[in-house]
């Protein structure tokens, strides 16, 4: 795997605003406890054995075995490292058909999830097929905009979660696409629906009043869509207060993250890596205490 | 694949005594270069080998080879009657005019000996669920249009005949008729638009592959029925 080496060749974008030289510079010395290293999956769509060789399109690729050694080099190079899913862990492959997500959870735990969301697929057992596979299961899932008081589900959800790592505070939430159409009404019978962007700005504005340093939000709503229906790139605009969105469901495979605007005119990313494990997303946030009070100066190599 | 955002002091000094300085991004490809036994092969093991041991239940046995072609094919009559005969009447509350499936969808066929219960999984990965659309009769002609210029999809209780679609079934009611399919196609998988113009939609729950498989248990020695559906000429 290429060691990542910061801030070269770099180009810089300013909006009026000078900086300084030395500040750039110092971007290659970045203390390891300044820097927080977020690996991410979604829609991994049960699929725990590498695709076999003869498959058409991804022969060979993914595979829990090989995205836990993954992880292990990972995490050996960086101090604090944070693994996240956005959501659809369940349907796929026989393993989900035959023992309903408990694999899937067991193995997530293994590998050391901090936190997921839930999918539409993970409703696909049923509320009750969802908890019993969640027993397995030992990190949260965030589900911020589904309200899930009279259901089974009820209590084996969070609103969001807080993990402090090295100097960095970190606020995880989580949105969720609606259920309504795309699952089967018995499946998640009634749970209800919040608009995932007024929920995403309360959950956000909580997370940095609470002192977080970087706020990320974890979603399925899905990347984009041809119509007005809401979407990370929308929901990125819509609000304030998120650094970082990581989704899932529309199985988009970025090679980089998507730089959008949000209310306050910063900038927010969207980061989503296809599905079934194929790839692992890395983005590397580095800190620095107290250095530069200017609004939105973007570096971009 | 590489890239470096920098922002600086973006608005956090509000809340907090850090700044995000520098933001870097990758996304690594899981391959064999991370190849290693590992606590991961330990968790799988049991569960694989339970699941490579139900794959190869025989389920059925067949005397014949079923493909599927265009216009007609076997492996198309067979699929199409087995996702018909799921939907049951009593459960639903009515009675579907006929089925409607695609042809892309039947991905391996059923090959003349026993057929294991991974064979089905080959012919029906995806987990497509069976849906009852309830159409106006206005759409029946668009259907007809639709297997004419695609040539031929998989159809059960109906037969295309010259651009003119044969119930199989006494009509009730003329204003609108049940037609069983996958949820991938009534939300407009294969340009099926037709099915945009659905008045109703049941969702019965039932997964195309587990349909099949019930079927396959249920006839034991595969029922081969090569009869055209599709006339074309």
């Amino acid at each position: 795997m290429k060691r990542i080496d910061f801030i070269r060749n770099s180009v810089l974008i300013s909006s009026g605003v000078l900086v300084a030289p030395s500040l750039i510079a110092q971007g290659e010395r970045v203390n390891l406890k300044n820097r927080l290293t977020i690996l991410h999956t979604n829609d991994t769509h049960s699929n725990i054995d590498p695709f076999p060789e003869n498959h058409h399109k991804y022969p060979g690729k993914g595979g829990v075995a090989r995205r836990y050694e993954l992880i292990q080099q990972v995490r050996a190079e960086e101090e604090n490292v944070l693994l996240l899913d956005a959501g659809d862990i369940f349907q796929g492959t026989p393993y989900f058909n035959k023992y309903g997500g408990i694999l899937e959870m067991k193995l997530m735990t293994a590998l050391g999830y901090d936190a997921a969301t839930m999918g539409n697929h993970d409703f696909d057992g049923g509320m009750e097929g969802f908890v019993k596979a969640r027993m397995s299961a030992d990190f949260p899932f965030l589900c911020s905009n589904y309200e899930f008081k009279h259901t089974p589900i009820d209590g084996y959800t969070g609103d969001y979660t807080i993990i402090k790592k090295g100097n960095i505070k970190v606020g995880v939430f989580g949105v969720g696409i609606e259920l309504k159409g795309l699952v089967p009404d018995n499946k998640f019978g009634e749970s209800v629906y919040l608009d995932p962007i007024e929920i995403a700005n309360d959950k956000a504005l909580e997370l940095r009043n609470q002192g977080c340093d970087l706020v990320i939000c974890l979603s399925h709503l899905g990347y984009e869509y041809h119509k007005d229906k809401v979407s990370d790139r929308i929901l990125a605009r819509k609000t304030k207060n998120i650094h970082l969105i990581i989704g899932g469901h529309t199985h988009t495979f970025l090679d980089k993250p998507t730089e959008e605007k949000n209310l306050d005119d910063q900038t927010v990313l969207i980061n989503q890596v296809g599905w079934a494990g194929i790839n692992v997303g890395r983005v590397d946030f580095n800190f620095e205490k107290n250095v530069f009070v200017k609004n939105d100066v973007l570096i971009v190599e | 694949m590489h890239r470096t955002v920098l922002i600086i002091g973006a608005g956090l000094t509000a809340c907090s005594s850090v700044n995000i300085l520098s933001v870097k991004s990758e996304s690594i490809s899981v391959t064999d270069e991370f190849q290693k036994v590992s606590v991961v092969d330990s968790i799988v093991y049991p569960y694989r080998i339970a699941l490579e041991e139900e794959m190869f239940e025989v389920i059925a046995t067949t005397e014949n080879n079923f493909t599927k072609s265009r216009p007609n094919g076997s492996l198309n009559n067979w699929a199409a009657d087995a996702i018909l005969n799921s939907v049951d009447k009593t459960t639903f509350g009515l009675t579907p005019y006929f089925c409607l499936l695609n042809l892309g969808g039947l991905r391996s066929p059923l090959n003349k000996g026993n057929i294991v219960l991974g064979d089905v999984y080959k012919l029906m990965p995806f987990d497509n669920e069976i849906v009852v659309v309830e159409l106006p009769f206005s759409s029946l002609d668009k259907i007809a249009q639709y297997l004419t210029s695609s040539g031929g999809e998989p159809i059960s209780n109906a037969v295309l005949d010259l651009n003119h679609i044969d119930l199989k079934r006494a009509v009730d009611d003329y204003s609108s008729f049940y037609v069983v399919t996958s949820d991938y196609l009534m939300n407009g998988g294969d340009n099926m638009g037709f099915f945009q113009e659905n008045v109703g939609v049941i969702y019965t729950n039932i997964l195309m592959r587990d349909a099949m498989i019930s079927e396959a248990k249920k006839q034991g020695v595969l029922v081969f029925n090569n009869e055209k559906r599709i006339i074309l000429e």
